[in-house]
This record gives C-alpha cells, structure tokens and sequence, in this order.
C-alpha cells in the first residue's frame, strides 16, 4: 500500500475513462472529471474561446424590482400619472393581476445623474449611484413570460418549464471548478422564502447531477446539507472511521478490481476536506471590522424574516442575510467557486397587500442591498478581482408603467403597486470584462424598448461568452437535440459591440 | 457557371442562416451537384479487406447522420440546396451519389476538397469529415451505396438461436457467448453463492435478501434452490415495489403540481395501481392499455381509470393569472412526448417545432398524433378527479355495509310487543299535541302590512307583499305549558301579484320571552333544522345575527316547509306570558312570508323533525326514540353510517383522464415554430407513417394510439421494453441509449439477443417476470463481476457482458437497504406518501404553506418511494444519489459519484438512525465483539468478513474512544436511548462501504 497514491491516481484515470464511457456523454464526462481533478481540465474545448473572467455572481432579486422606481426615468410618465392608461398599451394584452383601464402610476422616487457616464439612478440606491461608472445599465431586457415561475426559469435555465439545466449548471459542466475541495456552483437565498421557481432554478436538467447548484444555508445549520458529523462523532473519531472504511474499500478494491471503488475512497476524502474548507469559506467572521462594515454584515445574524410564514411583514432596512451573502460571494469566487447565484426575495410589489407596495417596501429592500451590493463592487475591485468577476443583477421581469387596480383603486399609502411587466425592463453588469455605460432604452412611458432590444437569451449569451464559452457551440446531447442555455435558434446574440 | 452558383448562394448565407442550431451544426453552402466526369484518380482503396460490404446502420449513417443531415435529411424546412442523402433514389438522382463509382459522387468531391469554398460540411461548422470516415463513405459507395433501413425501424423477427456452448445452453448465453467468442474472451465464472443472492435479490426486489431467502438459496446454493429462490423474490411483495419506482420515474410521478405554487396533488393510488399491477405481473400489452386509455375502455372499472393517471402527472400552474391554455398544451404535449419516449424510445420532442432532422416524424405527424391526446377534459385546472378507494376502503366499506343492512334487517322487522306498546303510546297525542300552534296577540311591521287569521295558528298578509319588512310578533299560549322547541311553517303563496319570485328569504329570526310584567328575557335558539334549505341559505344562517343570508327555499318555493328551532333551555310559558318574534326579511323582491304558523311543542327535541307533516312517521319515531330495543339498534345503525360517511371521507380523489364528449372536441392545428399561439393548418389524429398503419377498426382514440403501440408490426415497442429491464439489471442497456432507438442512438451492442429477447416476451405474453426470470437464470447474470487485466482493457464497460454488473445503486435502494439491514423497514405496501426526516428549512415554497412534518413511528422508515416527492424541492438525499424531480419523464438515471453522496450516507439522521438499529441487532446477536462485528457484516453484505476484514473493523473498534457525553449524543443521534456508541459508529461504517454501496 506504500505506493497508494500513484496507483490510485493511476487508476482514478481510468476510472475517468471509465465514467466516460458508461455515460456515453463525453463531454460532460471530460467537465467531470474536471471538477474532480482539476489539473487534467487543461485539454481546451471546441467551445472554449479566451477569457479573463473566472467567476460569475449573478444576484437575482425575487419577484422583479421596479426599474421605474430605481432606474429607468420617466418624468412623462409622472405628468401622466393618475390618467386612465391609453388604450393603445392594452389591447391584446394580458396581465397577471391587471382589469380594465388602470391608471397611470407616475415615479415613485426622485432619480439623479450620477458619475462621468451619467446614468440616472433613484434615490434608493445612494451607495451604488456612487458607482455609477463601474456599471453597465441595461434599460432594455425583454422576455416573454409574464409569470414569476416561468419567467424565473427562462432567465435562468432558457426555458419556461421545468426540467432544463441552469446558466450555473451549464457553467460548471463547462468550466470545471477552480477549487477542487468546494462545489462550483454555490446558491445563497435571501428574503425569507425561495424564488417561485424553486430548487429547478439550480438543477441540472438533464446534466449529471454533479452540476446541480449547491445551496449553501447561511441560517446557522449546516452550510452544506449533511456536512456536520452526528452530534457527538468529533473530527479524530470521523478520521478513524473514514480511514477504516478505505481500508475495507481498498481489500474490495483488491478482490473486484473494479476502478468506481476507487473514485468512492477519493471521494470520501473529499467530503472530509469539505467538511473542513465549506464551514471555513462560509465563516465570515473571519474578515475585517473594516470589511464587515463595508457591507453591513454581520457574522452569525439569522433574520427574523427567514423562517416567517410571511416574512414580508418583518422586513427591516437593516436586515444583514443579503448583506452576508454578497461577503460570502466575494470568499467565494476568492476561492475559486465558478458560479454564485444569490436569490433574494420579496420584490414584487404589487401594492396589494401590506409589504408589498413600491412606497413602503421597495425602499427597505433597496436599503438591504444598496450597501451590500456596492461593497462587493468596491472590495473585489480593490482585491483585483473585479476584472475577472462577472456581475449581473436583475429580476425576472419588469413592472407596468400603470398602477395595480385588482385592490385598490386609488392610490393609498402602502398600497401603490405595479403589475408584471415583460416587455421592458433593467438589468445591469459590472465588473468582468463589461463596459460601464449605458444601453439601450425604453419610451417615454417606461413601456416600451425603443431601442437595443436585450432578450433573455441574448443576456445568457453574453454570460457564457464573457466567462470564455462560445454559447452557440456550447451544447449537451439529449432528447436527440444538441441542447443548448440560449434554446434551439439562433436568437441568442453576444452583442459584443456594444457591450465591450 | 458552378463557380458563380457557389458564390451566388454563399451571400445568402445570412438568410438561410436561420436553421436551428439545436440539431448541432448549420451548413450554408449549396451542393453544387453536376459534374459527373470521372476527372479525379481513385486514389483510395476501394475493395474491402475482409470483403465484408459496408454496415449502413452501423457504419454510414452515423457518418452521415454527423455531417450531413442536418441540411440534407428529412426536415424539408431546413434542407439546403434541395439535397436529401438519408434516402438513395434522391441521393442518387442527384448526383450527390454514383454507385459504384465513388470518384464520381459529388459526395466524396466534396468531402475531400481543399476549397474553403466548396468542401462539406463547411469549414465554419468546424466538422470535418475524418479520414477514416471518407474511406468508409468511399468504400460503401464503390459497393453500390446500399442504404438500409435503420434497424430499430425494421421489423422484429424472432432470431434463430446460436448453437448450444461449453458454457450454457441457456438462449441468452448462446447468444452472448457468441460475441463473447469472438473477440476471445470468455466467460467469469459464476459469482459466489452470497453475492449472487444479494445481488439478485437486489435487483428483483430492491432489498437484501431476507432471513427466508438466505435460508432457501445459501444452505444448498444449487442451480433448483437458486430458482426457487428467484421465484420467491419475484412472488413478493416488494418486487412490486421495487420495479414501481423504475417506472414512476418513467410517468414523472411526483406529489406535487410543479410550477410557483406546486402544491400537493393526491396521486399516490396512481403510485399504487403501478405497485399492484407489478405484483400481480399484468401483462406488458394490458400494462400498456390501461395507463393510455383505460377510460376509454368498455365498463372501464376503477382500477383500468386509475391506471390512466399516468398521463395526468403533468405538470399544472396555480400561479395566479397564468393561462391555462398554454399550461394545458404544455401537458399535452409532454404526453405525446413521454408515449413516444416510454414505448418507442423516440424522441419526438424536436418535431413540436419542426420536422425531426434525423427520425421519420415530421412536423405534421407530432401534431397528428397531439390530436389524440389533444381530448382530454383537464385544462390545467386540477379536474377531472375520480373518488378511488383503495382496497382495504373498500374491504371496510363492504363489512360496514353488510352490518348495517343487518342492523336495519333487524331494526324493521317485525315485532308485535312492540306493536302494542306503540298503540299505547300514540294516545297521549290526543290530549297534549306533538306541536301546539301559537296565537298572535300583537303584530307591528315596518312597512305596515296587516296580518290576518285564515284558520287556527295560520296567519297571512292581508293585501300585496311588501318588498321586505321586518315583523315583530308577539304570540301567546292558551294554556299554561313547557316549551322545549318552535316550529315555523310556511305555505306557498299564491300565483299573480306584484312579485313573480315565490320564495322567502327569511335573513334573521330572533326569540324573546316577556312576561306577565312586560320582562323581556332573550331566548338562545340552537340545533336548527328544516324540511328543505336552500344552497347557501341553510335554515342555520337564519339564527346567526349576519343578516347577509338567512333562511330560503328556492327552487321549491311551490311547497309547504317548516324549520325547526329548539331552546337551549326548555321554558315554562303561563298564560299571561308571551313569546316575541322579530323576523328579518329585509332582502327585497317581496321574499317575505305570506301564510304561515308558529308553533311550540312540550315534547323531547329528538322526537320533533324536520318534516312538513309533524305526525308523519311516528311509528318511525317510536322506534327511534321510544322502544330501548329498536332505540340501541338505532344507535348502532347512525354509527355504522357515520362510519361509513368518514371512510368515504378518506377516499382519494385521483386525477384521471377523461375524453371530451362529440361536442366538445378539440380541433387540432399545428403549432407554427411549436408556438401555441401561432397556429398553422388543421390536422386529423394519425400515428407517424413509418412505424405501422394503425390498426384497422381501432377506434381514432387513444386507445387505437395504445393497440398500435403493441401491434405486431410496431418494431419498437418489444424492443425498447425489454432493453429498459435489462438496463436495470446490468446497468446499461442492450442499446445504450435507452432513451433514443433513433437514428441518433446507440446501436444495439447484442442486436439478436435483444430482438430473441423482445419476440420472447412478447411470446410469453408480455410476461415481465418471466422476462426477468429469462435474464436473472442466464449464465451471464449470473457471472461474478471481476475485473480482469485482460477485460479491463478489452472489455473496459462490460459491453460484451464479460462478467457480472456491479454498479452502484439506485437513490432509493440505498435508503432501503440501510433500513432493512437496520431492521427499522416498515413493511407496508402503498397509501399516501410519507415524509421522512429531512433537514429543517428545506421546504421554503412562496405561499403554499405546506410544511414538511417529520414523520415518527412507522412512516419515518417506509421504503424510498412513499417519500413524499415535492418537484421544486425534493428530498435532497436522493436527489445526491441521482434520483429524478419527477417533473418530466425521464428514462435512465446517470450515475455519478460525488463527495456529498458521502456526506448522506455519513451523516443524514435518516441514516445514522440505520446505523444505530444495526447496532442495536449487532448487540443482541452475540455478547463477543468481534461475532457481534462478524455478524454486523453479514447483516449488511450477506456473507462473512475475511480475516483482515474483521481484523481491522476490530481494530478501529479498539481506537475509537468517545467520552461520556459524546457517547450519549451519539446514542442520541442514532435514536437509540442506550447501547454502545463505538458499535453505532462501526455499524455507520458498514453502511458506508463501496461493496455496501453497490449492487455486487
């Protein structure tokens, strides 16, 4: 047994080969083995094209925040605002909670120019307007599904129904992993509840299920499911009995000579290393007051919010659990986790009942994550990380230049809200490679894009190309169709020429 | 001339770039096809080697099926240059192909050129053609470009059997043996007598083998006592259960709707049907039948509706303001997309947007055959739902009904005593009425109507009814009395008058008693009851001060109706007292009463009913309520009956497929780009052209869809079935690709063993455990599973079945092994699906407020398939170990093996609790450690450790050292209250070794 290392890596090659073959998926088999052995993943893929960027942070907020409120500016909408909304914005429409003609709903905060680009930004959001010129501000995101759950996974699997891998999946079955003992697709949620979608929005379809985004708990649990030991097993006994049990796994090993024996003993020790580097990269007590403080977080806070029935109701502008998370995302893209995908819910203010309105609660969710948000820009920027650091943030979709009617029809305090809508809305980027600036824009009442149309599927093209995957190469075979994040056609376009 | 057609058709390049990119690569440039000139040398060798022609199917078309059809196959939208070369008249006539003569085919030209402009596929698909591959192309055309129909398409056809062997003359193993023969290797040997049992005891039920088993097969471990043991393992009930989870996983069960909301759907008898209909081994064709359309057989029964659940696990939108249209289509469409991968291994998915690029379904056929699933009644909406009792409801249901139609035997029979004393008994009517009416001595109104005496008791409105009013009416005894209840009546009112509707809407009723000196005291009213009520206006809401409802009648506001009210506390009543009626009939429309009575009675409230006729029944009464021996029988019969009524409460309503009727069908169009809302020409139902004309006199249903699925002349069906359970056992099927028999899939690697086995089984009578038993008895199973140098590298994936599967298993087998080995399994068959422990916070949905309950006692160790299965959050320890969300069909699970499959097996309470049970059973087989770690072993893996083995469990149990208190928290953890926590921690590491992990 001296010479167990070579031979096990000896074998764990064939093992690879192994796997290789028995799934028939090649490629997926080769982004396996990556992420098992990241020094064999140096072979390039068909789809590889050159890229600094190495991770990517997408914050997703749950529910779709109000871009008429925080960054697309319409000062005619207010000179419209309590009119009956024209005719012309409602035929043939359909809306989620919309009847008959709603009223107009001007903007409900003040907006300003900010840095050299002079990007308008609300009120809400001082900290990030500092930053203005770090941003790339998209006013014209499109999509065409108008429902949380559905429009949840097509930004963020390419498909409105269930059972399609997400861009976090697709990316790590790409890519690999940089750091062999954390998973390379980590998810943190904020807000109380799980977007609509749930778990599917992580899942890896019809990858292997090694892709799967891994959700990291931040509510003082096991940041990994099933990390911990049994109360009362400590770390020395763990070791005796992991070591016993590659013993007996290696006089298997001896008599079967079958190589999976070998990748379980390997792996097996990678669960005990995890159980070691998670709790570590997930500890963020061990930054800096100066760092803590940047963000707001605050090490070892559990929210109220996260285990109420409605967590709306206990929303407070200095809740840290997003805070905390962006921290998180910075140790963990440090560490060399590939995709980080941050869930925070509670954005959609439909006005229709308490802790959902654009007056009251889209100011204390903005509060929650101005400061956050801004000093994850700022501290990977001074940590040169910036540069290969992708980050997105956005809804699902947008909300109506129009007021909600279904509750209330006439405006009360508390109860101003907006409906779902598809056909424009704001996303931005920062950092990886993006230029700052600003892109595309919508008419004069916020409905809609009137010029730089940016389509779901063109935004998931432009992620994987700004991480080093050529999207259109970039498939997986199964149902007899090279699937694809960006779907079957031609749709998904990079853009790069205007976006840097 | 060809020079500028090439250029011409390369600036078109833009517009015809819009083909789908999902069916892998573009090609933009026109096959230019003219020049037949024999103008290039041959520079390759034409003539084979081994003189062998060319395998199309094995060798060509996948050649093709990678370079080139994906512009010139079969999807006319996006074919260039109006080429096709998946067919050879065309390729042919084109010029693309000469045969014979391969330096003459525009084909091999092309292939080889060195011209960016002219060689294909183009340069930018960045999809060369490799050498080896050109010769190939070269080769079969220098010998005739001989196409043949892709094998799977081709009819099934019972093979002849190779010839008996040294090995076995079992038709699996001739057949095996034969491959193996060729590439000379031989044989494993047979596995050892305890890996043979665990493993097919494994893989026949899911579970270890039991003590019985063990017993049957171990002590004599002979060729008999091995078929005796598969017979056993197949007659039990776990098989059912076991072989259920296979195909759950096919019909995307899951216990929740999907989507934002993903609530609960109550589908588990469907789960059960699946259970029962393995164990009772019903046939593969009847199987098949009835989850397609067993409503649309003739007297359909319960079971044959039930089974067609299949297709309502489809996924429905709660979320508020979705379409359920598009929902709707979704659901369809999965359908014909799950029937044609579950039965035919086709992937008929791409065809919803376009004709399928390399398999014989074009856009029209999907939609042809979306118009028999097109028929439904559900619409996302949850119905139709059928009540579906299980068999022990209705095992309870029948005894409780033969007891009560005994109890009412005995209740109306005969009996002259008692006759006699009922006769008596009437008599005291006489004397003191059952109800005694009430006189009005005071009437106000608000609309000031007059009430006038139309005989003794009875009062109406004197003149028209107002449109509403609020009576207060003061009423009197004559002589002294109890008063025990209040009876209103009422009678129709007259045809004509100002207000057409006849019914009375009496909102609120209040009691009061005044007596002689004007004393008002309230009187409660309870346990109302009236002949009749109307829907929403129960004669309850008339005595529950909201005035938005009350008492009403209608539709049968042409009948006399009383109500009913009886008094909390029975009164006295002396002549100069009163009772004071306030009536509320403030609704409008003239719903006011006209004639009417008031009435109190002295009697026991039980014997006064809500019956129009107050005297009606008083025989029935008596028994009821008088006679002690009808009264206890009485008694009896209400408790049967509620009985009854909470059994039927507890039936599950399950989601069935239901066919529109004549007049509400669905016209069928096809979905343009697969958009519903973009439609294109109307289609009649029809199955796709290539795969056997539907079966004549079949009706245009969905049953006719299932009757073409099995008849003979469908080359799939037998196919993809067989190889589905051979999969199963050996860990990859005879055609890898179990999911695509298509032109895309993997070839077969034993094509006559698969097609003896699929005429074999449907020879056998669609028999899946004879089936089973065919492929469990073979020789092949039965081989040990060692790698040798040798077939390591000849064999590296077991393609040619050189020895044994060993693989790992199954999410679910491994939960169920540790909690058989634990001896914690709880053996129940079916019922509604349990929730075992699982971290808390898992179960965040937006809204639903559905909550994950632990479950303790015996639904916390129920086999893997009762946890209940929420899609947007499934169990996570199976999810580690690959097990499906059940949110679309899917056909294999991918194996993977990763750290946080450790991390489940180590750590998850379900498991630690497993390890604590055999602990427990480790304490109680011996007193002396290291029997009690022999025996730990062979609990968990069937047969005893070896030397070293044991040595060192010994070992680790001697440096293992827990203090005190972390003894006690393990214990804790392993839910055990004493015992040892070293013995815990090594039964923790049987349960997590690679052999315990995997099927041997």
């Amino acid at each position: 047994m001296k010479n167990f290392p070579f031979q096990l890596k000896k074998l764990r090659a064939e093992t690879r080969r192994q796997f290789f073959g028995q799934t028939g998926l090649g490629l997926g088999a080769m982004a396996l083995s990556a992420l098992l052995d990241r020094d064999v993943f140096a072979a390039k893929q068909a789809w590889s094209i050159p890229s600094k960027v190495k991770s990517v942070i997408y914050l997703h907020m749950a529910g779709s925040p109000s871009q008429l409120e925080l960054f697309d500016h319409k000062p005619a909408l207010g000179k419209l605002h309590d009119t009956e909304c024209p005719k012309e914005f409602l035929e043939g429409k359909r809306f989620a909670f919309i009847r008959g003609v709603p009223k107009m709903l001007g903007p409900q905060s003040k907006f300003q120019q900010h840095g050299e680009t002079g990007q308008t930004i609300s009120e809400h959001l001082p900290n990030l307007s500092k930053l203005a010129d770090d941003l790339c501000v998209i006013r014209s995101v499109n999509t065409d599904q108008f429902n949380h759950s559905p429009a949840q996974l097509l930004m963020h699997t390419g498909n409105p129904l269930l059972g399609y891998p997400s861009m976090g999946s697709w990316v790590t079955y790409g890519l690999g992993s940089e750091n062999k003992d954390l998973p390379g697709f980590v998810v943190l949620s904020s807000g109380g509840k799980t977007p609509s979608a749930g778990k599917s929005l992580w899942g890896s379809g019809f990858l292997p299920t090694v892709y799967q985004g891994v959700q990291c708990r931040t509510d003082g649990g096991d940041p990994i499911l099933f990390l911990s030991n049994p109360d009362g097993m400590d770390r020395a006994s763990r070791r005796q009995t992991l070591d016993a049990i590659e013993d007996l796994n290696r006089f298997q090993h001896q008599t079967i000579g079958d190589p999976e024996t070998l990748t379980r003993i390997s792996q097996y020790e990678l669960a005990f290393r995890m159980q070691v580097s998670v709790p570590e990269v997930m500890d963020i007590g061990r930054e800096s007051q100066e760092t803590l403080e940047l963000y707001g977080a605050k090490p070892g806070y559990v929210s109220d919010a996260e285990s109420a029935a409605d967590p709306r109701q206990l929303y407070k502008g200095d809740d840290a659990t997003f805070a905390n998370n962006c921290l998180l995302a910075r140790r963990l893209v440090e560490n060399g986790v590939r995709f980080v995908q941050l869930y925070d819910w509670g954005w959609d203010h439909h006005g229709s009942s308490r802790g959902e309105s654009i007056d009251e609660t889209l100011p204390i969710k903005c509060a929650q994550i101005d400061q956050a948000i801004s000093a994850l820009i700022t501290d990977l920027k001074r940590r040169g990380l910036l540069e290969e650091t992708l980050i997105v943030w956005g809804g699902e979709f947008g909300r109506t230049p129009m007021m909600q009617n279904n509750v209330n029809t006439v405006l009360k305090p508390g109860f101003i809200g907006r409906d779902h809508h598809p056909y424009a809305f704001t996303m931005w980027m920062a950092g990886g490679g993006i230029r700052p600036g600003s892109f595309g824009a919508t008419d004069d009442l916020g409905y809609y894009i009137t010029e730089n149309q940016l389509r779901v599927r063109d935004l998931q093209a432009r992620i994987l190309h700004q991480i080093g995957i050529d999207p259109h190469r970039f498939s997986f075979p199964y149902q007899g169709l090279n699937q694809r994040l960006i779907g079957p056609t031609e749709e998904g376009r990079v853009l790069t020429e205007i976006l840097g | 001339m060809l020079l500028s057609d090439s250029i011409q058709y390369r600036m078109q390049k833009s517009s015809a770039a819009k083909t789908c990119g999902c069916c892998s690569i573009t090609c933009w440039v026109l096959f230019v096809l003219l020049c037949f000139a024999p103008n290039c040398k041959g520079e390759d060798h034409i003539v084979s080697p081994d003189g062998k022609v060319a395998d199309f199917n094995r060798v060509i078309r996948p050649i093709l099926a990678k370079h080139c059809l994906s512009c010139h196959g079969r999807d006319d939208a996006s074919r260039q240059a109006d080429l096709r070369l998946d067919e050879r008249d065309t390729a042919i006539a084109s010029g693309a192909i000469v045969s014979g003569h391969p330096d003459a085919s525009e084909l091999v030209k092309r292939i080889k050129s060195s011209d960016p402009d002219l060689v294909m596929p183009p340069p930018d698909t960045e999809n060369p053609v490799s050498q080896s591959d050109r010769k190939a192309l070269v080769r079969w055309i220098a010998e005739g470009a001989i196409y043949s129909e892709h094998w799977s398409f081709t009819s099934l056809i019972r093979p002849p059997l190779p010839p008996s062997n040294s090995w076995s003359s079992k038709s699996v193993d001739r057949f095996v043996y034969e491959k193996l023969k060729s590439e000379n290797l031989v044989p494993n040997e047979v596995a050892e007598p305890w890996v043979l049992l665990r493993r097919v005891s494994l893989d026949l039920t899911g579970l270890p083998p039991d003590q019985k088993a063990r017993e049957m097969f171990l002590a004599n471990p002979s060729e008999q006592s091995y078929e005796q043991v598969v017979d056993y393992l197949l007659g039990s009930d776990s098989y059912g259960e076991h072989w259920a989870r296979m195909w759950l996983d096919l019909a995307r069960y899951a216990d929740t709707k999907g989507y934002e909301k993903d609530r609960e759907r109550v589908i588990w008898r469907y789960r059960d049907w699946v259970i029962d209909a393995f164990n009772a081994d019903l046939p593969y064709d009847q199987f098949t039948i009835q989850q397609l359309a067993g409503d649309l057989l003739p007297n359909a029964t319960m079971e044959q509706k039930l089974a067609t659940a299949f297709h309502r696990n489809t996924m429905e939108n709660d979320e508020g303001g979705t379409d359920d249209e598009e929902f709707r289509v979704a659901a369809v469409k999965d359908r014909v997309d799950t029937t044609m991968q579950v039965w035919m291994g086709l992937t008929a998915g791409c065809a919803k947007c376009h004709s399928h690029k390399y398999d014989p379904i074009s856009q029209k056929e999907y939609y042809q055959l979306y118009a028999f699933f097109n028929q439904t009644a559900d619409a996302d909406r949850g119905q139709p739902l059928m009540k579906s009792p299980t068999d022990s409801q209705q095992q309870e249901l029948s005894g409780l009904e033969v007891e009560l139609k005994g109890l009412e035997k005995e209740y109306t029979q005969a009996d002259p005593v008692s006759d006699q004393a009922y006769e008596e008994w009437i008599k005291q009517f006489d004397s003191k009425p059952l109800w005694n009416h009430l006189e009005l001595r005071d009437f106000t109104s608000e609309s000031d109507v007059k009430l006038e005496q139309v005989q003794a008791g009875h009062y109406n409105v004197a003149g028209e009814l107002p449109e509403k009013d609020i009576w207060v009416l003061t009423m009197g005894v004559t002589d002294s009395r109890e008063i025990t209840s209040l009876r209103l009546d009422t009678l129709p009112k007259p045809q004509g008058g100002r207000w057409p509707d006849k019914n009375v809407a009496l909102r609120e009723m209040k009691v009061e008693k005044v007596d002689a000196a004007g004393q008002v005291t309230p009187i409660q009213l309870v346990n109302p009851r009236a002949d009749f009520s109307q829907r929403g206006w129960e004669v309850q809401r008339a005595i529950d001060n909201k005035p938005e409802a009350g008492w009403a009648f209608s539709p049968n506001a042409s009948q006399p109706h009383c109500a009913i009210f009886d008094l909390e506390q029975p009164i006295q009543m002396a002549v100069g007292e009163a009772l004071r009626f306030t009536l509320e009939q403030q609704y409008g429309q003239g719903l006011v009463l006209d004639e009417f009575k008031l009435s109190s009675s002295s009697y026991p409230v039980s014997w006064l009913k809500g019956d129009v006729e107050a005297l009606a029944n008083l025989r029935e009464l008596y028994r009821k309520e008088v006679d002690p021996r009808t009264q206890r029988l009485a008694k009896a019969i209400e408790g049967k009956r509620s009985k009854i009524r909470s059994v039927q409460n507890r039936i599950p309503s399950t989601p069935i497929m239901q066919e529109l009727g004549e007049a509400k069908r669905r016209e069928t169009k096809i979905h343009l780009r697969g958009n519903f809302l973009d439609l294109g020409e109307s289609v009649a139902a029809q199955v796709p052209a290539q795969f056997g004309a539907f079966p004549e006199d079949a009706p245009l249903t969905r049953l006719g869809v299932a009757g073409w699925l099995l008849q003979e002349s469908n080359p799939l069906t037998a196919r993809v079935a067989v190889n589905r359970f051979w999969a199963r056992l050996f860990g990859r099927g005879l055609v890898e690709t179990e999911e695509d028999f298509g032109t895309q899939g993997k070839l077969p690697t034993h094509p006559e063993l698969l097609d003896w086995l699929a005429s074999d089984f449907r020879g056998q009578d669609w028999s899946i455990k004879s089936l089973l038993k065919t492929i469990v008895m073979s020789k092949t199973y039965r081989q040990s599973s060692k790698y040798s140098d040798e077939k390591l590298s000849v064999d590296p994936r077991n393609e040619l079945l050189s020895r044994g599967p060993r693989f790992r298993m199954s999410a679910e087998m491994v939960r169920d092994q540790s909690l058989a080995v634990s001896g914690l399994l709880t053996h129940r068959i079916g019922g509604p699906s349990v929730m075992p422990p699982q971290p808390p916070g898992i179960w965040k949905s937006t809204y639903s407020g559905e909550k994950w309950k632990n479950a303790t006692g015996p639904d916390r160790y129920r086999r893997a398939l009762y946890t209940y299965k929420k899609r947007t959050s499934p169990y996570p320890a199976m999810t580690t170990f690959d097990s499906s969300s059940g949110e679309v069909c899917q056909i294999r699970r991918i194996r993977t093996n990763t750290p946080l499959q450790a991390l489940v097996t180590l750590n998850d309470v379900a498991f630690f609790e497993a390890a604590g049970g055999l602990a427990k059973r480790m304490t109680e087989s011996s007193s002396v450690l290291r029997q009690q770690l022999s025996n730990g072993f062979e609990m968990t893996l069937v047969r005893q450790p070896n030397k070293s083995e044991l040595d060192r469990l010994v070992e680790l149990y001697g440096t293992l050292e827990f203090n005190e208190s972390n003894g006690k928290k393990i214990l804790n953890a392993a839910g055990l209250e004493q015992g040892d926590p070293k013995l815990v921690s090594l039964a923790n590491v049987l349960l997590n070794l690679d052999e315990t992990l995997t099927k041997p």
